[in-house]
């Protein structure tokens, strides 16, 4: 694998030490530096709404469909939000080609319950009739090149690719009990969270780094993700293993995160502006 | 050779100086069954978890990493197929193969391999928490070189923003927001961190001191149900 | 994770064993292993032992589905048998071994084919619901003949489960929880147990239960289904081996002894945790 053979003790002594010197990173970037983030939407015609991020050369486009179908048993007011995060072989050459593995599974998981937590959309509002028909919006999110910190790529994608859908207005017939689906009324999506997410690498709870690249992701010794919506509040902390952390350090990672929600949700804006005026 | 079994629980009771880190009374049995080579059941209120721990052994090539030792974790619900998770039982795997190779002394052995079985015998609340405690008993029963231990507590914050540590099914249901930590026994630091719902910075921070503290009480349990077992046997 | 192969001074020590008559746990030729039956806190949860060292656990659940379409007016009966990494390092997850489909279909040969449970009591609204009674069996250590376990948790789980009450007016349909109405029992007919039979040297020895080295050594298999009132609900032979008539026969002999035996156990075992579930209600 090209992935591979540099990756032993060496190099992580090496990198930390000049880390730790020169409060520099490879790259350039200081400790708490994010790479530059550009943001696309509706850049995929026939999906019904649709983004593309680029964090650094890491870039994950996120596509959106809707259908209609009928309401969980359990929860006839709600409609469905089926988000998959696809890592494929293009995207790096540490993922093979087949079923999806441990890491595009754990991302989906975390990506559905941030969707849960932070109730980007209220499901009952993409319900149109109670117990009949609901949309369900499959949000598909693929990375086209992966180096590092797709989490964070994957949230602020899909929260535009939301942001971007329209959906046509459903009536149902009283008579016929069809569903119909007048084109020409089209609304976008209610937005009531916008959630941004934070990742961070961990070296030994010494050396704390912000948006690692995927060679500092091989090298860290943890992972932690920090999700914040913009009225300061938490909805996600994230942290599958890894080197412990105190509750100190992790208020550090919390501040981090909450500034830099405010400089993803002006992106996002600023985007939404200038598609509108398109 | 007949299997030493031992079942001990015990009960621990609310402190009038910390009211918030009220823990249900738990239970451990350590090497119930005789294939594995380390194994553990942990009965927390109404959850019950059985883990065994197989390893190290030789690693198939197609799994072999160069570099460290392969983890493996299945987990096995009670009910229905294993290939389909529930989302907790999901959450548990990703959190157990991340975290158990964080507690071992894993990265000098190359090409083996080490596999964790969860069968989850109740589907309770808080199966992450407990199934992190039955890992980390079947862990330490397999004998395998460890960093430092690890203990899993779930926190529920209610509407009214009050804290409860182990909460029940119905507390955990009415409840604004869930998380659970793992914290290790050396410098009772966090090691894994789930949350569901959304919650301000400084109740996050109750928590954690709230399931640090917490910790104390589910380590010193470890302690005494081992050192009660071997007290047995020497 | 490969399973440590038998050697050949194991296999011979083994089987000179099985022809001076002795077994390596100290039993006879036709001593089955203590058998213990525990419960759950829930309903319909068992755990059976075979020995300090087998075990295999069996959990029963039900939901409402809609009946099979030639059958309206029959519930469903779902048996999925698990072998999981945790009972030995050489299963496999995810895999269908030839081992889990011979073990899955004689557990449904036992229990389904027998129709040892009323399924027509499992309906609800002829053709549009019935209960779907799903057994998961689990096999959480191995040390030989699971089938006989498995078997024994099964059934004792089924005794042990109870459903859900309904009440049915109209078009609805309310399920009532346990703390509104009493859940009820399912009914049985009767109780088959499977009981397996090892076979040594072309059949030349036998020996009842097995464990499992003896099983690594075996030739062939017999398994012998059978409830209490000396019906035989289904035998199998498996490994390629020829027997006699008398063979089977005398197997049947000693199945219908067993079977006795164990259905006392599971009878008493149910009413214990009867009694005990009283008391606790009443505390």
């Amino acid at each position: 694998m090209a992935a591979g053979y540099n990756h032993s003790v060496e190099p992580l002594l090496k990198y930390r030490i000049r880390v730790k010197k020169e409060n520099c990173r490879p790259d350039g970037r200081e400790l708490g530096e994010f790479r530059t983030t550009t943001l696309n939407i509706g850049s995929v015609s026939t999906a019904d709404g649709s983004a593309l991020v680029k964090i650094g050369n890491t870039t994950i486009i996120c596509g959106i469909k809707a259908e209609l179908t009928a309401p969980p048993v359990d929860a006839p007011n709600k409609g469905y939000i089926v988000p998959n995060v696809d890592l494929p072989p293009l995207c790096s050459s540490r993922f093979r080609p087949g079923p999806p593995g441990e890491q595009a599974q754990a991302a989906s998981q975390f990506i559905a319950d941030v969707i849960e937590s932070s109730q980007v959309i209220r499901r009952e509002d993409i319900c149109i009739e109670k117990g009949k028909l609901c949309w369900v919006l499959y949000c598909d999110i693929m990375c086209l090149d992966y180096d590092g910190n797709i989490l964070d790529a994957c949230i602020i994608a899909l929260i535009a690719a939301l942001k971007n859908v329209q959906l046509p207005e459903v009536n149902i017939n009283t008579e016929t009990e069809l569903a119909e689906v007048n084109m020409k009324q089209k609304k976008h999506l209610n937005i009531t969270k916008h959630p941004v997410g934070s990742s961070f690498a961990v070296f030994d709870d010494t050396i704390i780094i912000v948006d690692p690249t995927a060679e500092e992701e091989e090298l860290s010794t943890g992972m932690i993700t920090v999700v914040t919506d913009e009225n300061e509040k938490l909805c996600a902390v994230h942290k599958p293993g890894g080197t412990a952390l105190s509750g100190e350090k992790l208020q550090d990672c919390i501040s981090r995160a909450i500034t830099r929600n405010r400089e993803v949700s002006k992106l996002i804006n600023e985007v939404m502006q200038s598609a509108k005026l398109k | 050779e007949t299997p030493h079994c031992l079942v001990h629980t015990m009960e621990v009771e609310e402190s009038s100086t910390h009211p918030t880190t009220a823990l249900r009374e738990f239970g451990c049995e350590q090497n119930l069954l005789s294939r594995p080579d380390g194994s553990a059941s942990f009965v927390q209120g109404d959850t019950s978890v059985l883990a065994g721990v197989y390893g190290p052994a030789e690693v198939k090539v197609s799994k072999e990493i160069y570099d460290r030792a392969t983890m493996e974790v299945l987990i096995q619900p009670k009910v229905g197929l294993p290939a389909i998770l529930s989302l907790s039982a999901g959450h548990t795997r990703f959190s157990l193969f991340y975290l158990c190779p964080v507690s071992l002394l894993l990265s000098r052995r190359y090409k083996a391999s080490l596999c964790v079985s969860v069968c989850l015998c109740v589907q309770g609340p808080q199966l992450l928490a407990c199934s992190l405690n039955a890992a980390c008993m079947a862990l330490m029963d397999a004998g395998l070189p460890m960093r430092c231990l690890f203990c899993g507590v779930t926190c529920a914050i209610d509407p009214e923003g009050h804290i409860h540590t182990d909460p029940t099914a119905a507390q955990e249901r009415e409840s604004r927001a869930v998380m659970t930590f793992a914290i290790d026994s050396a410098e009772r630091r966090v090691m894994m961190s789930s949350t569901k719902g959304s919650f301000s910075v400084s109740e996050l921070q109750q928590c954690i001191a709230v399931s640090q503290r917490a910790s104390g009480k589910i380590f010193q349990f470890y302690r005494d149900s081992v050192s009660r077992r071997y007290s047995k046997m020497l | 994770m490969r399973e440590t192969p038998l050697s050949n001074c194991e296999r011979q020590f083994l089987l000179t064993a099985i022809k001076e008559k002795k077994r390596l746990d100290g039993r006879q030729t036709y001593d089955y292993r203590n058998i213990k039956i525990t419960f759950g806190t829930q309903y319909g949860c068992c755990i059976v032992d075979l020995g300090k060292t087998s075990r295999v656990l069996a959990q029963v659940s039900c939901e409402l589905v809609a009946p099979k379409e030639n059958r309206p007016t029959e519930g469903i009966l779902f048996f999925n048998l698990e072998l999981s990494q945790m009972a030995s390092p050489a299963f496999e997850p995810s895999r269908q071994s030839e081992l889990l489909v011979k073990l899955n279909r004689q557990l449904e040969r036992c229990l389904r084919n027998s129709k040892c449970i009323d399924t027509e009591s499992l309906c609800v609204v002829s053709g549009a619901k019935v209960w779907q009674v799903r057994v998961d069996v689990h096999v959480l250590n191995h040390d030989g003949n699971i089938m006989d376990a498995s078997s024994i948790a099964a059934i004792t789980a089924l005794c042990h489960f109870r459903r859900p009450d309904v009440c049915v007016q109209g078009e609805e349909v309310t399920v009532f929880t346990p703390e509104e109405r009493d859940p009820v029992p399912l009914s049985i007919y009767h109780m088959p147990i499977c009981v397996s039979f090892s076979f040594f040297e072309q059949g030349t020895y036998l020996l009842v239960d097995p464990c499992e080295r003896e099983e690594r050594v075996m030739d062939g298999l017999l398994v012998i289904a059978m409830n209490k009132h000396r019906e035989m609900c289904s035998v199998q032979s498996s490994g390629g081996i020829m027997l006699l008539k008398e063979q089977v026969l005398r197997c049947s002999k000693i199945a219908s002894v067993k079977v006795a035996e164990v259905t006392e156990l599971i009878n008493k075992a149910l009413e214990n945790d009867k009694k005990a579930r009283y008391v606790f209600e009443f505390l």
